[in-house]
């Protein structure tokens, strides 16, 4: 039971990366927190079900179309709110106010359009069947998302480590006012970070009737608890970071699944808090204290 | 002194033409008034709506014969429906419950759909002396001896629903080899009291044994580890009590896992036969057992419509796609509309004790389309019972929820797998 | 000048309170009144941590959910009379405060998400199965031998009181123009001498504590509910965007918030479907974006002084 519950949890854990990797960039590169970042996923998670109810479109291919869509949408939308936002004298904390009330515009609109009958997409796309690994049953759409999950860090990682625009990037990420004065088009860096931030969520939205078994408007705001704790786990503003933050989570959530199931649901909020305030700057994040 | 003698000729004045109007039948209304909520968002949007279109459908029924018959008048009176939406939001019900009471001065107060919306209406009803028809809403703590102003009308009361689950293990499934039972529950009111209920008449009957009890959280959405967990306990069989969201991610990691059970249970296989089907597939759902639903089983009725009957009415009036789907919270809103039929045609009075009494006499009488309708004395249904089904494949390769069990409503045999 | 300006700080909520105490004898649907009385009450309380400190703690729902299961457990397991369990509840608020207190280390965004995740903590382990003996876990509570419709809203108009007086007092006092200063730039504050630890510990334990007397008096006027009503996070949600609407620090804007946003949401929402959700979450937005200190930044830019 130990062991089936660790390996399990790594898997559901290295998911749980895909979901906060894009809240962490957003940070990262623009010190604000996206409140909203849940209800992308599930955005993502409906873009899939109606790609493939209404055109067939295989969940991988969606997840492109997806990527492309979302970087597009994201852009614009960064200039509609983020430079508005940051001539705010704390933009930090307005942020997270202004981002809720995205999400809540968000879950609204999913609502009215689609109702709040679960969705899902056929586990069978993604084939039927355990995979077994060191003695754990696991089901393949698990294994398949935490691919993709591993393949999405594996791109962040070149997009940031071996790109000029990841440099560029990294630049914005350790000074805004530096990379100003420098000359380096913060705006454009930030916008196209923020797309695919936006990308990176619909994607795991892509993956996430499989993962949770189906979708509805309301899952964004315990997604982006969960997110957020895994970032901060991880280690804030440090993309990363977030593979550490998701394995801690995942592998913690099962283990509590195993022995002490009905309480669960603490361990997101639990882990968020004790973080927090007993190791506040991650591994090597900046301060997030004051007074 | 002259003042007072006015005074005194007034007051026996007032008293004398109180007394006459009193004396003379109270004319009868031009309309009965019935308010009710509905939740068109939010969590509770998907029971609520189905219920207040049922309601919508035997009002147009009623008013297209005339209105509803009142005994006390000796006649039949249009209906007229007063209707708010709480948005699934407990704060915004209690207020517009009270506006229903209140400023609408209803005659006949409906809760909304299931338990959560229905507490807040329980202590208004009370207060305002209403007598509430409680739709769905089963909460253990709204029936008490002391409140005579609440009937549940279209389902049982949540403690006794798995009784039909332990006496189909008992009965049929020790005689099949079902030794040990794992039970997984969701942990709300609904899913929580049956699942407590269950272990109690499992544990007091002692024929089969409780292996694995655990609860997790409602917003549980993977049951992978569960699902080995409780493996590794090797059950005969499985009760897995959650809302539609948790059976299905049970059904499909079950399925997903490869773990294979004799026997195994969850809520909404049946209940929401279509949308868990759709969600989970026909492969994960094979064989597994469920309530059977109203909306899935034809019950014999002296009142009322059967139910092929009230499903074409309701196909003609709601046409598909046109948003709300058919399912059992669509005949439990029609079915109260026909409890209140029954109790308008046999009231004494129209006091709000007056209509206790009437539904409380329909009591062991009535037969719907929903079942045996059945009240205990503290106005929880008792009636109803769920019968046990399992979704077995049929020629055209699909499922059908075939009736197991108890006998009298069996349409065919239970299978256990191997 | 600080006679001038506490005469109207005061005059303010002294009518609001009048208004509401003549209200159930105009209007019956006295249900909707109290709403209105809990959520003026709460918009003050959470105005006193919000407009004085600057810390938004988005789990503010935690210490109303506290005090309305401090006040159903008094209830419930010491019989205790009415009012006595409104001072546990209360007090379950203010030790939920002093529990969470390490929270005010965290600077302003991390400290919003670390409070919704302590609400949502403590949600989890009102509403766990595991102590049904205790809480009734998910099953929900039922007082109905308390119930007191009238009396209960009387208490809540006491709560709304004490709010309003709370709000005057860091207007008018000494103490308060000190907090203003922490928020508006901690560091010079404190090199001026004013304890900022100090300072925020007693505004968020003062929050609190309204917050906990608000869920105390609504458990009281509802008498049956469920952990899930008593942690809608849509309670703070509401609160929070009467705060802002209105604006923060004064009287008068969680006041506006209140009266016009929760006015149009019973007046439309009762009649026909709406979009609430989607509406305040575009105020919210909006808001933010071009009017951050809300309604009242419109005269008190222009230098009117508003209570």
């Amino acid at each position: 039971m130990l062991i089936g519950a660790i390996v399990a949890g790594v898997v559901f854990g290295l998911y749980f990366t895909l979901v906060g990797l894009g809240l962490n960039l957003v940070f990262g590169v623009m010190r604000i927190v996206n409140l909203a970042h849940g209800d992308f996923v599930m955005l993502g998670g409906y873009a899939a079900w109606w790609l493939l109810s209404a055109f067939g479109i295989h969940p991988l291919v969606a997840a492109v179309i997806v990527l492309v869509v979302f970087v597009a949408l994201g852009m614009p939308l960064y200039y509609l709110i983020v430079p508005q936002l940051q001539r705010a004298r704390d933009s930090e904390m307005l942020s997270l106010i202004l981002f809720f009330g995205l999400s809540q515009m968000i879950e609204a609109v999913a609502t009215i359009f689609l109702g709040t009958t679960e969705r899902s997409l056929p586990g069978r796309v993604l084939g039927i069947g355990p995979i077994i690994v060191l003695g754990a049953r696991l089901p393949k759409p698990w294994v398949f998302s935490a691919a993709v999950s591993a393949v999405a860090v594996a791109a962040v990682y070149v997009y940031l480590y071996r790109t000029r625009l990841g440099t560029l990037t990294r630049a914005v990420m350790v000074s805004r006012d530096e990379a100003l004065a420098t000359g380096i088009d913060v705006h454009r860096v930030s916008a196209i970070a923020f797309g695919i931030s936006l990308a990176l969520a619909g994607i795991a939205g892509v993956f996430a009737p499989f993962m949770l078994g189906s979708i509805t408007p309301d899952i964004g705001v315990g997604l982006n608890i969960t997110a957020f704790a895994v970032i901060v786990v991880g280690t804030l503003g440090n993309p990363l970071g977030t593979v550490v933050g998701g394995i801690v989570y995942g592998v913690s959530l099962m283990l509590m699944q195993t022995y002490f199931s009905s309480w669960a649901n603490l361990l997101p909020n639990l882990l968020l808090i004790a973080v927090l305030l007993v190791r506040p700057e991650g591994l090597f994040g900046r301060q997030v204290r004051r007074a | 002194m002259r003042l007072r003698r006015g005074v005194l000729a007034a007051l026996a004045l007032l008293a004398t033409t109180m007394g006459g109007l009193a004396a003379r039948a109270a004319p009868a209304p031009a309309e009965i008034k019935i308010g009710t909520l509905y939740a068109s968002s939010g969590p509770f949007a998907s029971i609520s709506m189905p219920v207040f279109d049922g309601i919508k459908l035997w009002v147009q029924q009623v008013n297209a014969r005339g209105g509803v018959y009142v005994k006390p008048f000796h006649k039949k009176i249009p209906i007229k429906l007063v209707a708010y939406d709480d948005q699934s939001s407990t704060a915004t019900a209690a207020t517009l419950y009270n506006q229903l009471i209140t400023q609408d001065h209803v005659n006949l107060l409906l809760s909304d759909s299931g338990s959560v919306l229905t507490s807040v209406a329980v202590p208004i009803a009370k207060e305002h002396k209403m007598f509430l028809f409680d739709v769905s809403g089963t909460g253990g703590t709204f029936f008490t001896k002391d409140n005579p102003y609440i009937g549940l009308m279209a389902i049982p009361v949540s403690t006794i629903w798995p009784k039909a689950i332990s006496d189909f293990l008992d009965d049929v499934g020790v005689k099949h080899g079902i030794k040990t039972v794992a039970i997984l529950y969701a942990t709300n009111d609904f899913t929580g009291t049956q699942a407590s209920a269950l272990k109690g008449f499992l544990e007091k009957d002692g024929k089969v044994k409780i292996v694995y009890d655990q609860g997790v959280p409602t917003s549980t959405s993977n049951y992978t580890v569960l699902i080995n967990n409780i493996a590794a306990t090797k059950p005969d069989a499985v009760a897995e009590l959650g809302f539609p969201g948790n059976d299905i991610a049970f059904l499909r990691n079950l399925q997903d896992s490869g773990e294979k059970f004799r026997f195994v249970f969850t809520i909404y296989g049946g209940a929401e036969m279509d949308e868990v089907l759709k969600n989970a597939g026909a492969a994960a759902m094979k064989d597994t057992f469920s309530y059977v639903p109203s909306a899935l089983y034809q019950y014999k009725v002296n009142f009322g419509p059967t139910l092929p009957q009230y499903h074409a009415a309701w196909e003609k009036a709601y046409p598909k796609g046109a948003g709300v789907e058919w399912g059992s919270n669509a005949v439990y809103g029609y079915m109260t509309g026909l409890v209140i039929q029954r109790a308008l045609a046999t009231t004494s009075g129209m006091s709000q004790l007056d209509l206790h009494h009437a539904v409380f006499a329909l009591s062991g009488k009535l037969k719907t389309l929903d079942g045996p309708f059945e009240l205990n004395g503290e106005g929880a249904q008792v009636g109803e019972l769920t019968p046990i089904g399992q979704l077995q494949p049929n020629a055209k390769g699909g499922l059908d929820l075939v009736s197991v069990y108890p006998p009298q409503f069996a349409h065919g045999k239970a299978v256990f797998g191997k | 000048m600080r006679k001038r300006t506490l005469l109207p700080d005061l005059a303010l909520p002294a009518l609001v309170l009048i208004a509401f105490a003549i209200g159930p004898y105009v209007y019956s649907n006295e249900l909707m009144l109290f709403n209105f009385v809990m959520f003026l009450a709460l918009a003050q309380g959470l105005n006193i941590v919000y407009g004085f400190t600057g810390y938004l703690p988005f789990g503010y729902v935690g210490f109303y959910g506290a005090g309305a299961y401090g006040f159903a457990l008094a209830v419930m397991h010491l019989h205790a009379p009415p009012l006595v369990a409104l001072a546990a509840g209360g007090a379950a608020a203010l030790v939920l405060a002093v529990v969470l207190l390490p929270l005010l280390r965290l600077s302003g965004a991390y400290f919003a998400i670390a409070s919704l995740a302590a609400a949502q903590a403590v949600y989890e382990v009102v509403s766990n199965p595991a102590l049904e003996n205790v809480t009734k876990g998910p099953y929900g509570v039922s007082l109905s031998a308390v119930f007191a419709p009238r009396f209960s809203y009387d208490v809540g108009l006491g709560v709304l009181a004490f709010a309003f007086l709370l709000v005057v007092w860091l207007r008018n006092s000494r103490f308060g123009l000190a907090l203003q200063a922490i928020r508006d730039d901690p560091v010079s504050a404190g090199m001026a001498g004013v304890s900022v630890v100090r300072g925020r510990t007693i505004a968020w334990l003062l929050s609190a504590l309204v917050a906990g007397l608000v869920g105390a008096t609504f458990a009281w006027h509802i008498s049956v509910f469920y952990p899930d009503t008593a942690f809608d996070l849509g309670v703070s949600i509401f609160a929070t965007v009467f705060v802002l609407f209105g604006g923060a620090t004064t009287l008068t804007g969680p006041l506006l918030g209140v009266l016009i946003l929760y006015g149009v949401y019973n007046a439309i929402g009762i009649t026909v479907p709406q979009y609430f959700q989607f509406i305040y979450g575009a105020l919210i937005v909006g808001l933010v974006l071009f009017l951050p200190n809300g309604l009242v930044s419109l005269l008190t830019t222009r230098g009117i002084r508003v209570p």
